[in-house]
């Protein structure tokens, strides 16, 4: 992928360069990205080693239960073991090693969840008394999941979590004794009052505290959820899920205790609270494969901005492909908007480092920084190919004009000559011939003779007349000499209609001035021949930069924009890079705005 | 009559010489641009009561003509200039008129055919008048007007005020017009009335009225 990036080169801080190194040889050295680099075998041998040691002492705490109920014991096994491998898997995540310990502990707790089986000694008080303890830590990572650590209200919770779950529970342990709560007499149990009211009001009171807990942890998921926002609601979201359905089976469990009120519990209760339970193990590898599949969201940007895309269309892309609404992307020049938070900021430039766009996007998009960087880059790579496009586009366009440019010189160039020639040439030899029969006619007294001359002079005055009107139409001598102001006047002089002129006696450059010239004749044979006007007035202004010419006539309006002398006018006025504008209105005459850019 | 030519066609230079020599004057010089004609006839060598010159000579090809009548008639005041051209725009007529001001005449080459005729034009621009082109003339009452001080002439003065432009006598405008020369001359005192020309310099008063026509074609609106 690099190489493909050779066209745009990233801005990138020192920090990032320095994180960019690959892992180290202790395998959990990862940068921080979506968690899917390969891990080294050293990590698979050591995690296998440690689910198997902790799988036998799993095994060995419920060794009488597999004799009980396998199912539950299995379901357990695999819960365990499912809490740990996911804590082993979640160590390497940035900044989620307490998580990653939280889900180890809740394993190794969860294994020893039914250690009273063996009924003997000390196991069943302690199965009481810190049975719920794997919850505190599980509710401990669905909380801190994704962030650097607990908020103050949420700590808050977990350690009176904690702390209600041994001590309610050892109140009510002793409050009774071993057989009233269904072991065997010969297990130690520290009874310091046998008193089966005060057990029971404390033992709702234990049912009732849970509940108030359950309900807050619910609160506080709920709103976890809420605030995340972007990437990191989608890879959170599975795991709250799981975490409320996780408080959900718990609370079905603790209800069917209270009302099954038998002292062995209720077996299928707590086999279906396991099933649910594994759950959230699940949705935390989950999430770590989300994240690491979000990477595929580049194709689907590469896609978007392959063929080229401004910076409205990458914006929207990056938007959708992260997640994050408050993403912007500014021209290369654009300085960013300061925000209160501090906002990822990466530079995209060309191969010469000249910024085509900023990216701004939200903090928290820093968790997910390789893609971020990734997108960035296919974006960049559009950019640059439609900063190309246009570019090779522009200097096609710019060569175009500069060969209109050529060809309407020299086309003006050409018709000055002929209109030279034929002055200068057929006109004054034909002029010559014409005072040379003038003489002749007078030298003799023959009356056919003079007849003929006559003839002859009168046809070399239509000649003469024809030729001079056929000069005149090629390149009117007065543009040239007298600029369009003389030009017009002279177009004025010949068409049959009042004309207001007010043309400003500045010049222009040559092609300038003999494109409005013909488009002024041409609009006035229009004012003419089909609007039939009476009055039409021209107004030129020669500024520094335009020429600006308006012609309007008080005619029948209603002209054709796509007819031909229209169509002639556009033409004209466009090939010297000016703007025709027609407006007329039926019975309401004609109005031509013309501007021509002068050099 | 001594008549110096200006003209870079050597064609039509030659049979204007031919032309006028051939009804009995005489071309003391002939050059092929402005600048060469006032060298041969300002040292007195090349003594002429009227030049002809061409609108249209090298080096630029475009207005040497108005320019070098200019230059002329600022050495000798008492010299006769005609420009001849092929443009009948009143633009350059108007721009002669006002560089030279008074003993000036605009013709047409086409329409210079009748070697009398050109010879009595050129003998009125010598007396000091104005000729103007008849068909220069003529464009110029075709052309409509929205305003101006042309358009409060009746007809019958406009028609008078033309053919003084033309160069055309009281007597001759009579002749034209089928007129007493009495009423012609009420015409042009109400011409010069309506133009706002002193009653006094009648000669003078041609000149002005014809340049009066002119600007008229170049007063915009």
């Amino acid at each position: 992928m690099e190489g493909d990036i050779g066209t745009v080169a990233l801005r990138r801080d020192r920090r990032q360069e320095d994180l960019a190194v690959p892992a180290g040889p202790d395998g959990l050295r990862q940068p921080p990205g979506e968690g899917s680099r390969p891990r080294p075998l050293r990590f698979y041998l050591l995690a296998g080693a440690i689910l198997a040691a902790l799988g036998c002492l799993d095994t060995l705490a419920e060794l009488p239960l597999w004799r009980q109920t396998p199912a539950l014991a299995t379901v357990n096994l695999i819960m365990s073991l499912a809490f740990i491998l996911t804590g082993l898997l979640l160590r390497t995540e940035p900044g989620q090693r307490g998580v990653a310990w939280a889900l180890i502990l809740a394993g190794v707790f969860r294994s020893l969840d039914f250690i009273d089986a063996w009924n003997a000694g000390p196991l069943p008080v302690y199965a009481v008394v810190f049975g719920g303890i794997d919850r505190v830590f599980g509710a401990y990572a669905v909380l801190r999941y994704l962030r650097p650590a607990l908020g103050r209200l949420q700590r808050i919770y977990v350690l009176v979590l904690a702390g209600w779950m041994v001590v309610s529970r050892s109140l009510v342990v002793v409050t009774t004794t071993a057989t009233a709560t269904g072991y065997p007499a010969s297990s130690w149990w520290p009874t310091i009052t046998v008193n089966e009211r005060l057990s029971d009001l404390l033992a709702t009171i234990e049912n009732i505290g849970d509940g108030v807990l359950a309900i807050v942890l619910v609160v506080l998921l709920v709103r976890r959820l809420l605030e995340t926002r972007g990437l990191d609601r989608i890879v959170i979201a599975p795991v709250i899920a799981a975490g409320l359905a996780a408080v959900a089976a718990a609370s079905v469990t603790a209800v069917a205790q209270v009302f099954a009120n038998i002292s062995e519990g209720p077996t299928g209760a707590f086999v279906a609270e396991s099933v649910v339970d594994v759950l959230l193990p699940v949705a935390f590898l989950g999430a770590v494969i989300q994240r690491g599949l979000l990477a595929r969201n580049l194709a689907g940007l590469s896609a978007r901005v392959a063929g080229g895309a401004d910076l409205r269309g990458v914006r929207h892309a990056l938007r959708e492909t992260l997640h994050d609404p408050t993403l912007e992307v500014l021209p290369g020049t654009a300085t960013p908007r300061p925000r209160a938070d501090s906002r990822l900021v990466e530079v995209i430039r060309t191969d010469a480092g000249t910024p085509i766009a900023v990216v701004t996007a939200d903090a928290a998009l820093a968790r997910y920084r390789g893609l971020f960087d990734a997108a960035v880059r296919t974006s960049g790579l559009a950019l640059r190919n439609a900063q190309l496009q246009a570019e090779a586009a522009r200097a096609e366009l710019d060569s175009v004009r500069a060969s209109r440019a050529r060809i309407v010189t020299a086309a003006l160039a050409e018709r000055r000559r002929l209109e030279r020639d034929l002055h200068d040439g057929a006109q004054q030899h034909l002029l010559g011939l014409a005072a040379r029969l003038t003489v002749a006619m007078s030298r003799t007294s023959d009356p056919e003779a003079t007849a003929a001359f006559a003839e002859a002079r009168a046809g070399l005055g239509e000649v003469l007349a024809e030729l001079r009107d056929l000069a005149h139409g090629i390149h009117p001598a007065t543009l040239v000499q007298g600029g369009l102001a003389a030009a017009l006047e002279e177009v004025a002089e010949r068409l049959p209609l009042a004309i207001h002129l007010d043309v400003a006696p500045d010049r222009a450059p040559a092609t300038v001035e003999a494109a409005a010239y013909f488009a002024a004749c041409e609009a006035l044979t229009n004012a003419v021949k089909h609007a039939r006007a009476s009055q039409v007035s021209v107004v030129v202004r020669v500024t520094a930069t335009h020429v600006e010419m308006e012609i309007a006539d008080d005619g029948a309006g209603g002209a054709d924009p796509a007819g031909n002398g229209l169509a002639n006018i556009a033409d004209r006025i466009g090939a010297v890079d000016g703007e025709a504008v027609i407006d007329s209105p039926p019975d309401d005459g004609t109005r031509l705005l013309v501007r021509i850019p002068c050099g | 009559m001594r008549i110096a030519i200006a003209d870079d066609s050597a064609l039509f230079r030659s049979g204007l010489v031919l032309l006028l020599e051939a009804s009995g004057a005489q071309v003391t010089a002939q050059a092929s641009s402005g600048a060469e004609l006032i060298a041969r006839i300002f040292p007195g060598t090349a003594r002429a009561d009227a030049v002809i010159l061409d609108l249209r000579m090298p080096p630029t090809f475009t207005g040497e003509g108005i320019s070098t009548a200019a230059e002329i008639r600022a050495r000798d005041p008492g010299i006769g200039i005609l420009v001849l051209s092929t443009f009948a725009e009143a633009s350059y007529a108007s721009r002669l008129m006002d560089a030279v001001g008074h003993g000036v005449g605009y013709l047409l080459k086409d329409n210079v055919t009748d070697a009398g005729h050109l010879l009595s034009q050129l003998e009125r621009i010598v007396a000091g008048e104005t000729v103007l082109d008849p068909t220069v003339v003529r464009r110029l009452l075709q052309r409509k007007r929205s305003a101006g001080t042309i358009d409060t002439l009746n007809p019958r003065e406009r028609a008078v005020l033309a053919r003084m432009a033309e160069g055309r006598s009281n007597v001759g405008i009579a002749q034209d017009l089928h007129l007493s020369p009495r009423t012609v001359e009420a015409h042009v005192t109400s011409v010069f009335g309506k133009l706002g020309l002193e009653q006094t310099d009648t000669d003078n008063n041609r000149i002005r009225a014809v340049l009066a026509f002119l600007r008229s074609a170049r007063a915009r609106g």
